[in-house]
């Protein structure tokens, strides 16, 4: 199962989903369209569920699937249709030269990454699969008091989302 | 594990660097620049999830899931603030919004 | 008998609560007045029953209280012969007082906190004088002062009165450093706070020790009792309703340093500076009180200038060693002046509240229900032979003279020309205010004399009786033993008995001063000569008499040297300091810091795209740097 196995389905299952993802993701940041855009990262969003999911973390995959390409990609469409900007818009689209800044820096740091990743000896992995229950030990018991920040967190996101979508009267 | 961790990180390097420079590009619509958040948050939650692949211990899950938690708050409150500025300025482009400054 | 004690604090307790709580919106004011007085009259039905059931001194826990490692002060109730017949009188006399309340505050509108305020207050004397350890002597002494200072202020839209009623609060507070540090010293000396207990261990500490514990609880005694020089506090106290000065500021709060002093005399008695300390300060007082007496001319305040007098003698007894004939003198005088200040609360509310005597006069034919208790009242203040107070007076007068030497000679002349002075202003201010004729010009300012209701004048009655014959309590020995004598006689005290030449001699001389005074008093203000008088000292205070109208001028003295400097070194620390110093370096710092900022952000754009850019500029290098270092 190793780099010097022999490549088994899982593996091209891999290639073959990143590179999904990663076209997905580049033609959701270059489209001029933003309804466009959001289908577009969804398609990426599920392939990389599907990535989690071969990285044998299903509940992450099935998470993945339920809130980011669900709930928060339609939050964006809903706001996006709410505030009437599903139309081409050409004068705000970037031009060319506005790319080459961020596409060097981001080069520099994919760069970076890759290197320093390429560098990193790959300790040799524990056996055992990580199974629900595990995770749902460590979840509890090890940042029970994570879960509970977390939970204040997103009640205090909902007072202010709240607050600031409230109609005033002027 | 079906593939190397540095194939993993290389990944999410490049769909981190690509969510930077969405968020760099799209300086004229808000929405834009939090969906570049968005990829990059994705990104790191893939390492998170490779990293405990590899190692073999739930703790990576359990932040990617509170990465996930901590990102739907701030999608709802940016969101939120989005429609507030929209409503005030009419427009969602981000440089318009400059009070921080006087 | 631990039931009884229960009852006698809690009961007024209980009704100072429940009228705080429930009066006004769920009692009817008629069950809030009668709850008031029930529970006070409730409170002398349970001494009484003590009384009748006292054996010997005992003390009874009810709970405990303050606890921390050796240091107790657990609620324990002390009843001995002092505590009883203070308790007695308390009761009684504040039952009367409530009942006579009732008629006095009849249009007031507060009257819920009146009434609560001054329930809590009896629940504190009692708790003061049966408390058998410091601290909780502590609690009821703060207790009334609290009491008093709300009841001094009790018409506090008036600045004057809430004014009146902080410079009580404060001068008072001043003794009670005395009594708070001599508290903690206690115990630090001796390990125990419980007053008998104290009393005991006395001969423990060496007597530089003593005198200065003395010196303390003298400092605390002045406080609370009005004595010189911190009595400035009781003329202004008149401020409140005539009730609470009868109640508080004659008959029991303001005897409190003396009970405290009497308490604790066989732990500093025997310290010679104290005594003589307590003696001279009780004779000071004393005079000064009388002398102030003579020229005022508001009714209540020549009352409280005699109430400074008055409890100065009981001082000087207590500096002579004459515990019982201090005791003695402090109850018939709690009788006969509240006497006087509920016969004066009569004449003011007949009289519209007026206060000046000089437009009072001939009220003993409209108002004869005041004027023979009244009467009684004065005659007792006057020492007129066979009433109570001649006999306390004498009492005193006698101790200081078996004292003998310098010293307490000095002091039995300052005694005794007090007492001339006394009965001179007594019978000034009964002639002024009853004798001669209405006057027509200027006719009564403020209406017709009213008719007073009747439960204004009865509780005069057996104040008047008491005054009268407070007497027979404690007769001299030649006419049988008193009872107080025997009562209050302590195991080992040291009161020794006049020979009864000596006594009858004293007596004699104590009783021509007084009708000296009176006659002296008939001269100027009787019959004729009473126009020509009140002409003369209508026209504006001149010389002594403006000094002694101001009391000594001692208010002026205490701004000048105390309150001015005080107000100046406030004004400095607040303007110059606070605001100056501290405040404006805070400003000027905040404002600093708020130009620094203001200066960046106008060098920046403040557009969020520079700064994302910025953001991942900075990214990369780093990393770029890590992968540098990798390589």
């Amino acid at each position: 199962m190793y780099g010097d196995c022999y490549p088994d389905m899982e593996t091209y299952l891999f290639y073959i989903l990143a590179a999904v993802a990663v076209i997905g993701t580049i033609l959701a940041i270059t489209e001029k369209h933003p309804v466009h855009a959001i289908v577009y990262l969804v398609s990426s969003f599920f392939s990389l569920a599907t990535i989690f999911f071969l990285l044998a973390a299903p509940l992450i995959a099935m998470f993945e699937v339920i809130i980011y390409a669900g709930a928060v990609m339609v939050l964006f469409m809903f706001v996006i249709m709410m505030l009437d900007l599903g139309r081409t818009d050409e004068a705000g689209r970037p031009v060319l030269k506005q790319w080459l800044l961020p596409i060097l820096l981001g080069g520099i740091i994919l760069a970076s990454i890759g290197v320093i990743a390429a560098g990193y000896a790959s300790a040799p992995s524990a056996p055992g699969a990580i199974t629900v229950r595990d995770f749902a030990l460590t979840l509890f018991r090890k940042y029970g008091v994570a879960v509970e920040i977390i939970s204040m967190q997103l009640l205090f996101a909902v007072v202010g989302a709240l607050y600031l979508g409230r109609r005033r009267t002027p | 594990m079906i593939v190397p961790l540095a194939h993993v990180l290389v990944l999410a390097a490049i769909l981190f660097g690509l969510g930077l420079v969405c968020t760099l590009v799209w300086r004229s619509n808000v929405i834009m620049l939090l969906i570049g958040i968005e990829i990059m948050l994705n990104a790191a939650m893939l390492v998170f999830v490779g990293g405990s692949n590899h190692w073999g211990a739930a703790d990576g899950q359990v932040f990617a899931l509170v990465i996930m938690a901590m990102t739907s708050a701030e999608v709802s409150l940016a969101l939120a603030l989005v429609v507030y500025l929209h409503r005030r300025k009419n427009t969602v482009d981000v440089d318009e919004f400059r009070e921080l400054r006087d | 008998m631990k039931t009884y004690l229960e009852l006698i604090i809690l009961l007024p307790l209980l009704g100072g609560i429940v009228n705080a709580l429930l009066g006004g919106r769920l009692l009817p004011r008629r069950a809030s007045e009668f709850l008031a007085c029930a529970v006070i009259w409730g409170s002398f039905a349970a001494t009484v029953a003590a009384a009748l059931a006292y054996k010997a001194q005992t003390s009874v826990e009810i709970a405990t209280w303050l606890s921390d490692f050796d240091f107790k002060a657990p609620l324990t109730l002390y009843l001995d012969p002092l505590s009883l017949s203070l308790c007695l009188m308390i009761t009684f006399v504040c039952a009367l007082i409530h009942t006579y309340a009732v008629g006095y505050m009849k249009e007031d509108p507060s009257y819920v906190r009146f009434f609560a305020l001054l329930n809590l207050f009896v629940a504190a004397m009692l708790l003061l004088v049966l408390a058998e350890n410091l601290p909780l002597l502590y609690l009821g002494w703060e207790g009334v002062g609290f009491c008093s200072y709300a009841l001094i202020g009790f018409w506090y839209t008036d600045p004057k009165n809430a004014t009146a009623g902080r410079k009580a609060f404060i001068v008072t507070r001043i003794g009670d450093t005395g009594l708070g540090i001599a508290v903690v010293w206690l115990f630090e000396l001796l390990g125990t706070e419980s007053i008998p207990h104290l009393n005991q261990m006395g001969h423990l500490l060496p007597t530089g020790i003593v005198t200065a514990l003395g010196l303390l609880l003298l400092l605390a005694a002045m406080g609370k009792s009005a004595q010189v020089p911190l009595m400035v506090w009781l003329p202004d106290a008149m401020a409140g309703p005539t009730p609470v000065s009868a109640q508080i500021h004659a008959a029991t709060m303001v005897t409190a340093g003396v009970y405290l002093l009497m308490r604790m005399f066989p732990l500093i008695g025997t310290s010679p500076t104290v005594v003589a300390a307590i003696a001279i300060t009780g004779a000071v007082t004393a005079f000064y009180g009388a002398s102030c007496a003579v020229v005022q001319r508001d009714l209540k305040r020549i009352l409280a200038y005699s109430t400074i007098s008055q409890i100065g003698y009981m001082m000087m007894g207590v500096g002579a060693g004459a515990i019982t004939a201090s005791t003695f003198h402090l109850l018939v005088h709690a009788f006969f002046k509240a006497l006087l200040f509920l016969g004066a609360g009569c004449v003011i509310t007949a009289m519209h509240h007026e206060q000046d005597i000089f437009r009072m006069g001939g009220l003993r034919r409209t108002l004869p229900g005041t004027f023979w208790p009244f009467l009684a009242g004065a005659l007792c203040l006057a020492g007129v032979p066979l009433t109570g107070g001649f006999f306390s007076k004498d009492g005193i007068l006698g101790a200081v003279w078996l004292k003998g030497g310098m010293l307490y000679g000095g002091l039995y002349v300052a005694g005794l020309i007090t007492a001339l002075i006394t009965a001179f202003y007594t019978f000034r201010m009964v002639l002024i205010v009853f004798g001669g004729e209405i006057p027509l010009n200027p006719p009564f300012i403020k209406g017709e004399v009213k008719t007073l209701p009747r439960i204004m004048e009865w509780p005069l009655i057996p104040l008047a009786l008491l005054g009268l014959f407070g007497g027979l309590l404690n007769l001299p020995e030649y006419l049988g033993n008193g009872f107080l004598h025997s009562f209050l006689a302590q195991p080992g005290g040291n009161e020794q008995a006049l020979p009864h030449t000596t006594e009858l001699l004293l007596q004699g001389v104590a009783a021509v001063v007084a009708v000296t005074g009176i006659v002296a008093a008939w001269l100027r203000y009787g019959g004729e000569r009473r126009v020509k008088s009140l002409a003369k000292e209508q026209q504006p205070a001149s010389g002594i008499a403006a000094f002694l109208l101001e009391g000594w001028r001692l208010d002026a003295l205490y701004d000048l040297l105390i309150v001015r400097p005080y107000t100046r070194l406030s004004s400095f620390l607040w303007q110059k300091l606070d605001e100056g110093v501290v405040d404006d370096s805070l400003d000027r710092t905040a404002a600093l810091f708020g130009r620094c900022g203001r200066w960046i952000g106008s060098r920046g754009q403040g557009r969020v795209s520079l700064s994302l850019l910025g953001m991942a500029v900075g990214a990369a290098l780093t990393l770029f740097w890590l992968a540098w270092v990798v390589l």
